[in-house]
């Protein structure tokens, strides 16, 4: 193979000079493209900086999948290449200690049902939103002059919202879902209960 | 240089020395950072869409290549196919949650040749005007519901 900055040249030699592999990517991380550092190979043989492969499996921490070929693959599955190069090796695992998982305190309940059904917490009718469903829906179809914000301008910040009704496609099951999907964003924008 | 601008130059560079079929890098709408490119490709010989041209929009976040691109169909011609609404947007899942960082704009631009290529009939995707109508301009901000594996 000849390459712009071509150094060898297969006709002359057969074997390929270790230069070649690293044009072809042989030991490149899968995720930088660089020749992989502090390498990891997975179960399922795909090469990774470990700072890269660490950094994937923080991104989705519920999903750990190979990025190559979407293999299970953890932080306990894969094993760290010790090159002749490094007389002390250390376990790039260990270098880079996972950062500390984030704390979640639960809010304080005093009292569950305080604001049950009298509330403009957008959130908390959020759920109140489905259980009125049959409601919902004839609120939302017959009732439009009912003082709710009307649907919003292009580029609005609320139209980021309506991401809720987009889907690829809607056969009959899924067009009750846009309803449904549609009055959970009204009460999730923050427009009135239709209980109040 | 931030590595994403290292991964996109990587990316970049393999794909002028060596462009896959169909697929050609607009190289004057690369800006500085190479946080946005538009590709050209074409419609694959014997498809519905031989010999059409279309142009692809690729935006990146700091976070590329953990973070998937926006892409899109931009310009003025954008394929009539059930899963291209008329703005633009795709409904593809590795540019969402199948995203994953080994995947490139290489592998992208092949999966929507490819998409295109498969399709039997052109026509819109049956909820176009309702999504068009209150989608968000950003395609990736759209929860989509990938159900469709046959196109």
């Amino acid at each position: 193979m000849n390459t712009a900055t071509g150094t060898s040249s297969p006709s002359n030699d057969d074997r390929q000079s270790p230069n070649d592999d690293d044009q072809n990517g042989t030991y490149e991380c899968n995720i930088c493209l660089e020749t992989a550092n502090d390498p990891v190979v997975s179960m399922c043989g795909h090469l990774f900086c470990w700072s890269c492969l660490h950094q994937w499996l923080e991104t989705r921490p519920n999903r750990q999948t190979c990025p190559v070929c979407k293999a299970g693959i953890s932080k306990d599955k894969v094993i760290p290449i010790y090159g002749r190069g490094n007389p002390n090796p250390q376990d790039p695992r260990e270098k880079l200690p996972p950062r500390p998982a984030g704390q979640r305190s639960e809010p304080e309940t005093s009292n569950p049902f305080q604001n049950f059904g009298f509330g403009g917490d957008g959130n908390f009718q959020f759920s109140f939103g489905i259980g009125a469903f049959p409601f919902g829906m004839f609120a939302s179809t017959f009732n439009l002059n009912d003082g709710r914000p009307g649907p919003p301008l292009p580029n609005s910040p609320q139209q980021a919202e309506e991401q809720f009704l987009s889907k690829s496609a809607w056969g009959p099951a899924d067009g009750i879902w846009h309803v449904a999907a549609f009055i959970v964003e009204r009460h999730w924008t923050g427009g009135k209960s239709i209980f109040q | 240089m931030t590595s994403m601008e290292k991964r996109l130059q990587k990316e970049l560079q393999a794909m002028t020395k060596d462009p896959p079929a169909g697929v050609s890098v607009n190289t004057n709408s690369l800006s500085s950072s190479l946080s946005e490119w538009i590709v050209d490709i074409e419609g694959a010989p014997s498809t519905l869409y031989e010999g059409e041209r279309f142009q692809l929009g690729f935006k990146f976040t700091s976070r590329y290549p953990f973070d998937s691109p926006q892409v899109m169909f931009i310009g003025p011609n954008i394929p009539v196919h059930p899963h291209v609404y008329s703005n633009g947007h795709i409904c593809l899942s590795i540019l969402t949650e199948d995203w994953s960082p080994a995947l490139s704009v290489q592998s992208v631009c092949l999966s929507i040749v490819s998409m295109l290529s498969s399709c039997k009939e052109k026509k819109l995707p049956p909820d176009n005007a309702i999504y068009v109508r209150t989608c968000s301009k950003d395609p990736k901000k759209t929860r989509w519901w990938y159900h469709d594996n046959s196109v």
